[in-house]
């Protein structure tokens, strides 16, 4: 050992000779190497040999779906109660591989599930390549079970996350609906998939993120929808629509159109009958557009509320002859105008101003503009083609022009509300939306409107005296429009609306009530105008959303 | 030389159990977590649908008609009663109604 101890680096041993001890560990050392390659040859070999051999079957299990559903934010409504909330359901899905009797399958699980379509599990199920066929996803849980029980081979359940929505078919239209894979595809539920976010789940893991709080008051909306139900039987009406703003911040506390449609069921939503008549559908207003006329004379100064119209000629354009339902026979001031609901008179303030101020006016008022909202884009408003004379006239009365009724909602909120432009949103109102807001009318003119509004539900003549509820200080304008109809008008058919804002000393809200052909009847005195109509519904709904808004009642104008 | 050998043996041997041990109790740690957030899923699940169902009981077009059926019906104005100035017209108009 000594004589190893003294060889240094880059020196010849001084012996050459090797020791004889130092040959056997070079053997065994040889020996272990080809120990271990061939072990690793052995692997490998398999490795080859497994994946050649059952290719297929790995390729399949990859095509599994990975992810499997979205996890979305809770729905909530602005007092916090919940709207849409995911929930953990059991889907049913089946190995074709493990089925053994396919027949005996497909039978036993269309005893449970009646609407199963058999030939086409029966063809999914015969394809022994598939490891993963989905049978029905998002069942309930006594289905599930009743699907347990019958212990069919080949078939399991996988937990994914369903959307549920407890408060049914209210404000059906707003929230909109999701796919199968839990992901949004209309109406507010589009709006957190595009805006919100949602995240792609293995399994059922919940939404850590906060819920998403709309204006919506569950409670207003219901009653909205119960009023508006109740004047759907009682004036036999096609459909109704109704909603409620808040004219400072823009927020739709209640929006509802007649049908109902479930969120739950998004086929619903594509039959044309069921559309949502506040955003998707335009109409020539009627009279309630006299609110843009009249603020729009007032603002500019051409006329103020005691200014006297000649209304007792007619106004003509080109072959039209424009006259007043009711003639008053003598000339009225402004304030009658509105009050007594003068198409002479709105078509004299409107060519007074001339059509470059008109426009100008409705383009400050957002009525010409498309508009878009957190649920979509809101039907675009249908304008005339030019503003010549006709079209003033025509336009000033609420014809010739068609909006939607949010869009028209949301320009006479601007018009009561101080004077700013109001942007209609249904998610609960933040500081930062309202900051950027532009003025519509100077404060005067919407204190006159406000004023104008009240009076027209006070006064003994008023169009909207039906309107009104003691305490609440209701002010409104009545619209009814003859619907149009192969280019022309059905004397028979009318939409009949109310404009209504309350409380009207200060206004907070702004309703709008639409019914869409309601009939005559002995209670309505024969008339299907809004007076007689869309008038009183309103008064039933504010009567009973004053209390849920914190609006109180004026006690000294209850005791009187 | 042979006594360090030995000794690095035993720690070895030492180190191999103990490192076996703590595989182990981490392997049991493990299971204990995953069964814990498997419960505190299950338990935020449940409380999902029980919300989901509160919510649905509780839900305006089912309570409407159940109050109504009690004899209740939505506040009228004049009972509603602002401070300051209502409780004194509300007393007034009940003793002009003679109530």
């Amino acid at each position: 050992m000594k004589t190893l101890v003294t060889i240094t680096p880059g020196m010849p041993p001084r012996s050459q000779k090797a020791p004889p001890a130092r040959r056997r560990p070079m053997v065994a050392n040889l020996a272990l190497l080809g120990g271990v390659v061939a072990g690793f040859g052995l692997v490998a070999g398999q490795l080859i040999f497994l994946g050649l051999k059952s290719g297929s079957q790995i390729a399949m299990a990859v095509a599994e779906p990975s992810a499997t559903s979205f996890a979305r934010p809770d729905l909530i409504d602005r007092n916090g109660r919940l709207i849409a909330t995911d929930v953990e359901a059991p889907s049913l899905f089946a190995d074709p591989a493990l089925v053994q009797d396919r027949d005996e399958v497909v039978e036993k699980l269309a005893t449970v599930l009646s609407d199963l379509d058999q030939a086409d599990l029966r063809r999914s199920l015969s394809d022994k390549a598939r490891r993963f066929v989905w049978i029905r996803r998002g069942l309930s849980p006594r289905v599930a079970q009743r699907v347990h029980d019958l212990g069919l081979p080949g078939i399991s359940f996988r937990k994914e996350l369903r959307r549920a929505y407890p408060a049914g078919e209210l404000a059906g239209h707003i929230i909109g609906s999701v796919n199968v894979d839990n992901r949004g595809t209309s109406g507010i539920e589009k709006y957190v998939d595009d805006v919100i976010g949602v995240e792609p789940v293995h399994s059922a893991t919940l939404s850590d993120r906060a819920p998403v709080r709309l204006a919506i008051d569950l409670g207003v909306q219901h009653t909205l929808e119960d009023e508006l139900e109740t004047a759907l039987r009682r004036y036999h009406t096609e459909g109704a629509a109704g909603l409620i703003m808040d004219v400072t911040t823009g927020e739709i506390v209640a929006s509802a159109s007649l049908p109902r449609i479930d969120p739950s069921r998004p086929a619903m939503a594509l039959d044309p009958k069921n559309l949502n008549r506040v955003t998707d559908g335009t109409y020539e207003l009627g009279s309630v557009m006299k609110t843009v006329t009249i603020a729009m004379a007032l603002d500019a100064g051409t006329a103020t509320a005691d200014t006297i119209l000649d209304v007792r000629q007619p106004l003509t354009a080109g072959r039209f002859t424009i006259t007043d339902l009711h003639p008053a026979g003598r000339p009225l001031t402004v304030a009658e105008v509105f009050t007594h609901s003068s198409n002479v008179g709105a078509g004299m303030l409107a060519l007074a101003a001339g059509a470059d101020k008109v426009t100008a006016f409705f383009k400050r008022a957002g009525l010409l503009d498309p508009m878009k909202t957190e649920a979509g884009p809101v039907k675009a408003p249908q304008l005339p083609a030019q503003w010549e004379r006709a079209e003033l006239i025509t336009v000033s009365y609420g014809h010739g022009i068609a909006l939607s009724p949010l869009q028209f909602a949301a320009a006479a909120a601007s018009l009561v509300n101080g004077g700013t432009r109001v942007t209609p949103t249904y998610l609960k109102y933040r500081m930062e939306t309202y900051a950027k807001a532009e003025t519509v009318v100077s404060p005067t003119t919407s204190l006159e409107m406000a004023r104008l509004m009240r009076l027209n539900v006070l006064d003994a003549e008023g169009t909207g005296k039906r309107a009104d509820v003691p305490g609440y200080r209701v002010g409104g304008k009545t619209g009814t429009a003859e619907l149009a109809d192969n280019g022309g008008y059905q004397k028979k058919a009318v939409l009949s609306s109310f404009l209504g804002t309350f409380p009207a000393d200060e206004p907070r809200y702004v309703t709008m009530v639409l019914l869409f052909e309601p009939e005559a009847s002995v209670e309505t005195g024969g008339q299907r105008t809004a007076s007689t109509n869309a008038a009183p519904v309103t008064a039933r709904i504010i009567r009973r959303i004053a209390p849920q808004l914190g609006v109180p009642p004026l006690q000294t104008a209850l005791s009187q | 030389m042979r006594l360090l050998n030995v000794i690095n043996c035993c720690f070895a041997l030492a180190s191999a159990f103990l490192l076996y041990g703590l595989n182990y109790e981490t392997r049991r740690l493990e299971a204990q977590v995953h069964a814990k957030e498997q419960k505190a899923d299950k338990a935020r699940s449940d409380i999902a649908i029980l919300k989901a169902e509160r919510s649905h009981l509780s839900r305006p077009d089912r309570i409407d008609p159940l109050a109504r059926a009690q004899g209740l019906g939505p506040p009228r104005p004049e009972q509603l009663a602002m401070p300051g100035q209502g409780f004194d017209a509300l007393q007034t108009r009940r003793m002009a109604d003679g109530r």
